[in-house]
């Protein structure tokens, strides 16, 4: 499995250009604007990680990878260690860019805030990439951003109905059990999405023709 | 003579094509060429044997072993080439070194660096700047350096120049130094097979036509051009297949002594892998 994630990190070398023009864009508007870019990096995760879908599949990684011992498991397993590593990569970059930032501007920081909007980032990321991977594992990049964007409309219908059926103060209320645990929530969550999406997009995997 | 690889009766099914029954045996040592037009089950074949498409019946053993129950332990001692699967362009063979490093328990470092150095493959250039040769070449060594006793190579010889291939048919040859390795070797280019294959294996439409020895298939099977008033008088049982021309009749014959005989024949030509696949897809009986 380590192969796999080396593979992974290797073909990910190639965007650190790209990672560095978008860490000068943040350190500017950090710097300059108003604007809180803290959002950036750890969304740019899904990205780096999508491309390395692409990569794989403009060379038809997957079959030659099947050849290897282990190799349908491990490739699925090594792409979401990989996303984990990268979301906690990105995740500290992003913190330490937010010091330098306030420490630079002489602005105070509220440590514990910024903490909690970085646990927030890290799920925001983890579902959004919990989604999309059983989904690209099962119809590939290319069909598979069709189905991604058939999926997020047929969520959206299905949001705005339930809207209109539930009242949504109620799940608030609920979700207000959790206040002052929302670091462990955001943590667990996270951890949960992932490995349930792990699971469903290995089923995909063994169930593959190549 | 032990089998290193056995497939039997393997069938699978798609909506336009399938597989019916395929069985051969590939001894210990020895190279095996299989053969059959584009479409004809190769490819469907091998990755069947590899386990890398569902839904077939039959049994496949390598090493005495399931291809399915022992997957994994039969994986570590394959080195396969699969036309158009490798990987990324945007990595180099250094990073191919590391990657496989942690893929296989017995790579080798070593052998790999020294392959690169053998075949002129840069170590530090990135695979999309390589020729297709090359590109090929980095296959084949890749497949070899984890000190692999079955090799499966899917068409690895397309697209190279006879220089390249020269230099890859004596990879094999060497590779086949060893009596415990032995290579199954799908290729279009069938005068590569006559020079290193000691098995043909013949795939049609799904179904194998003839599984022999080379040395068996080439001295025993010929050709008869004779006239229309000459091959009426041949029984049919006499041959396998024929091919009208426009003046005269190409006969395929499964045993040239025999037919000599019987038929007081002085030539028959020798048959080549061409002639074979041409005769036994294009001919009738």
């Amino acid at each position: 499995m380590i192969g796999f994630m080396k593979k992974d990190i290797a073909m990910i070398k190639n965007n650190l250009k790209v990672l560095g023009v978008l860490v000068a864009f943040y350190l500017i508007m950090g710097l300059f604007g108003e604007i809180d870019m803290s959002f950036i990096l750890p969304f740019m995760s899904i990205a780096i990680m999508i491309s390395t879908f692409s990569y794989d599949e403009l060379n038809n990684w997957n079959s030659y990878a099947a050849t290897f011992p282990n190799g349908r498991k491990n490739s699925v397993k090594a792409r979401y260690l990989t996303t984990v590593l990268i979301i906690l990569i990105m995740t500290v970059i992003t913190i330490i860019l937010s010091l330098f930032i306030s420490y630079t501007l002489n602005k105070s920081i509220d440590l514990e805030m910024t903490f909690l909007n970085m646990l927030a980032m890290i799920f925001g990321t983890a579902l959004v990439q919990s989604f999309m991977y059983p989904i690209i594992f099962k119809f590939g990049v290319e069909k598979g951003r069709i189905m991604i964007l058939v999926v997020i409309f047929g969520t959206v219908i299905v949001g705005g109905l339930f809207s209109s059926v539930v009242d949504l103060s109620k799940i608030l209320n609920f979700l207000g059990v959790f206040e002052n645990h929302w670091p462990l929530v955001l943590i667990v969550s996270s951890i949960a999405i992932l490995y349930i999406s792990y699971l469903i997009s290995l089923r995909f995997q063994l169930k593959k023709e190549f | 003579m032990e089998n290193i690889l056995e497939v039997k009766n393997l069938n699978k099914k798609y909506d336009n094509f399938e597989l019916k029954n395929v069985g051969f045996n590939l001894p210990k040592g020895m190279i095996m060429g299989f053969i059959g037009e584009n479409g004809a089950g190769k490819t469907t074949t091998i990755k069947a044997i590899l386990n890398i498409i569902n839904n077939y019946s039959g049994k496949v053993k390598m090493f005495g072993l399931d291809n399915t129950k022992d997957e994994q332990k039969i994986k570590e001692d394959i080195g396969a080439v699969l036309d158009d699967m490798f990987f990324s362009e945007i990595l180099t063979p250094k990073d191919i070194d590391k990657i496989m490093k942690g893929i296989y328990k017995n790579w080798d470092s070593v052998m790999f660096n020294n392959y690169l150095k053998e075949f002129s493959l840069p170590n530090n250039k990135v695979i999309k700047t390589f020729s297709r040769g090359m590109r090929k070449k980095l296959e084949i060594v890749t497949a070899l350096s984890h000190h692999p006793k079955l090799l499966i190579l899917d068409e690895p010889t397309s697209g190279l120049d006879p220089v390249a291939r020269s230099e890859v048919i004596d990879i094999f040859q060497d590779f086949i130094q060893d009596d415990d390795c032995s290579i199954l070797l799908s290729s279009h280019i069938t005068t590569d097979l006559e020079r290193i294959a000691d098995y043909i294996t013949f795939i049609n439409d799904g179904e194998i036509v003839l599984s022999k020895t080379c040395d068996e298939l080439l001295e025993q099977y010929g050709i008869v051009k004779c006239g229309e008033k000459e091959f009426k008088k041949i029984d049919k049982k006499d041959y396998i297949k024929y091919k009208k021309n426009a003046h005269e009749y190409d006969v395929l014959i499964e045993n040239k002594k025999e037919f000599k005989k019987k038929y007081n024949v002085q030539v028959i030509d020798k048959i080549t892998l061409d002639d074979l696949m041409v005769l036994m897809i294009k001919g009738v009986k």
